[in-house]
């Protein structure tokens, strides 16, 4: 219990990146459509984002620098503005897609419109950024976040077939529907389990928390626990919509097909815990999202950031989050679908990701950050690995998405 | 002191004695000895040094952005004397305190105008 609680910062972070509101139904309905056939992109996104975190948690223990501290010193001033802008948009927009989220998962709750909700949903999320412990906040919503886990025992409760599960997740196959669709989800799948605001998230948390070269044994537990456990998580939401859709090759869109498995197999119950799951990891995302913004921003531009200092002394810090959210509720006021506008916004994310996570690579191996703790041969195998599949990734993102009409 | 200005100096963080952040080194400032030659004479942060150095319409934009958040524009850069310096390692620190330069006009100016405004502002969250 105590090893969960120090890691309930990688814990938040991996729930922003694997089960935020647009995974919720992009996951399902990548079971739904195509069974176990993407469970390895989870794997795989899990390694990738569990190494690129480890190095940006111990860049922050070790020198006390954020991600996007990184991104301006190595690329310099006008490619890193290009990274800050782009990360920046689709950060804001991802945020506004968590409150419509949150405001989605009040409405399952009181039957009240979604869109009354959302001005009462960005004032709390504020309210929390603007008085909350740091900590705290990422104690109580990493930890309510894990109430996910009611999917994980509903697919105990449902009549389960483990063995077609298992061999579904090893024979990969376009379940009909073509490999063209098959290959977009899966992108847009892996874009989001490496989005670029769970880095930014987890290294300035890292710095809000003052780690030190002493607490490089703590930073590794958020990275080894965390991201495997938000990993762990959808890939239960892809297993329950698997067995509950997948035979009868129904499509699901809304986040109230997602619970209703869950309310098949364990009742009121169960579906209470899924909608308060739902609040709690929308939530968390939101604030994920909203902090990650504005760091980003701060950090490019060299402001004082943090929830350490008062408000007050960071004032261009506290006007950017601020208007990211103000932003947020306009966009959602406007009654686009926010879950529609991430799938746009993660495949354009795709495209400038490889800005973000070279930075890391690079400074993981430079001394002057670092010292002795520089990244190992296998470390940098690794990330040279990964960043090839970033790289495919961002390459194959907008033709796929063009030849699918956007996976319709 | 021997630098590498691009790579070890060039759009590193300011950090003041106390840990605080000051600014990223935007630009350098070169002067020029009685024997004609060239010194670093100082560090240049601030929006309108960036935007600066950056250039065209996008540097043009960040300087008026810059600009319009203050009360008397032209924002100047933040000058920081090289005396200043401690050290240079992953990021620049001073050996004074931030209090102890002139405040960033962009800041003063949003703080007057929107957050002291807001209660609770005055209080850290930890």
């Amino acid at each position: 219990m105590r090893k969960l609680l120090a890691a309930t910062l990688g814990v938040l972070s991996a729930i922003g990146g694997f089960v935020d509101i647009g995974d919720l139904v992009a996951a399902s309905q990548a079971g739904a459509l195509f069974g176990m056939a993407h469970a390895w992109v989870l794997l795989v996104g899990v390694v990738g984002i569990c190494a690129y975190a480890d190095m940006a948690g111990r860049i922050a223990a070790v020198s006390g620098r954020a991600v996007f501290d990184l991104v301006r010193e190595r690329l310099g001033p006008r490619v890193a503005l290009l990274n800050l802008v782009a990360s920046w948009l689709v950060t804001v927009v991802t945020l506004a897609a968590e409150l419509g989220g949150v405001a989605l998962a009040l409405h399952l709750a009181t039957g009240v419109s979604h869109l009354l909700w959302v001005p009462l949903a960005a004032l709390a999320v504020w309210l929390v950024l603007w008085r909350m412990r740091f900590e705290l906040m990422e104690r109580v919503f990493g930890l309510a976040g894990l109430a996910l886990l009611v999917f994980a025992v509903a697919l105990v409760a449902l009549p389960t077939d483990w063995a077609e599960l298992g061999q579904g997740a090893w024979q990969v196959s376009s379940a009909g529907h073509g490999w063209p669709l098959y290959w977009f989800v899966a992108v847009a799948l892996f874009a989001s389990t490496v989005s670029p605001y769970e880095v930014f998230f987890f290294s300035s948390g890292g710095v809000e928390e003052r780690w030190g070269a002493a607490d490089l044994a703590r930073a590794r537990s958020n990275v080894l626990i965390g991201f495997p456990v938000g990993g762990f998580l959808a890939l239960s939401l892809i297993a329950v919509a698997t067995v509950a859709y997948h035979p009868s090759d129904a499509s699901l869109g809304s986040l109230g097909e997602v619970a209703r498995p869950v309310a098949t197999a364990l009742g009121g119950a169960g579906l209470a815990a899924a909608v308060l799951a739902f609040f709690a990891v929308t939530f968390g995302a939101a604030l994920e999202t909203g902090l990650s913004a504005a760091y980003a921003a701060a950090q490019y531009f060299g402001w004082q950031w943090g929830k350490r200092v008062s408000p007050r002394e960071a004032a261009r810090f506290h006007s950017v989050l601020l208007v990211g959210l103000l932003l947020g509720v306009v966009m959602l006021m406007t009654t686009v679908d926010p879950v529609r506008l991430t799938e746009y916004m993660l495949v354009l994310s795709a495209v400038v990701l490889p800005l973000t996570y070279l930075p890391i690579l690079v400074v993981a191996n430079d001394r002057t950050y670092l010292g002795d703790r520089v990244n190992g041969w296998w470390n940098n195998l690794l990330g040279a690995v990964f960043l090839l599949l970033i790289v495919a990734a961002s390459v194959a993102a907008i033709p796929l998405a063009i030849v699918t009409g956007m996976g319709r | 002191m021997r630098v590498q200005l691009a790579r070890q100096l060039l759009d590193r963080q300011i950090v003041d004695v106390e840990g605080r952040l000051v600014g990223r080194v935007d630009d350098v400032a070169f002067a020029v000895d009685d024997e004609g030659y060239p010194y670093v004479d100082g560090l240049l942060t601030g929006q309108g040094a960036l935007g600066q150095r950056i250039g065209g319409r996008i540097g043009r934009l960040l300087v008026a952005v810059a600009d319009r958040f203050t009360d008397d524009p032209p924002v100047p850069p933040l000058r920081v004397p090289l005396a200043a310096v401690a050290r240079v390692d992953s990021a620049v620190r001073l050996r004074c305190r931030a209090a102890d330069l002139p405040p960033s006009p962009v800041e003063t100016w949003l703080r007057r105008h929107l957050i002291e405004r807001i209660p609770g502002s005055y209080r850290a969250s930890g």
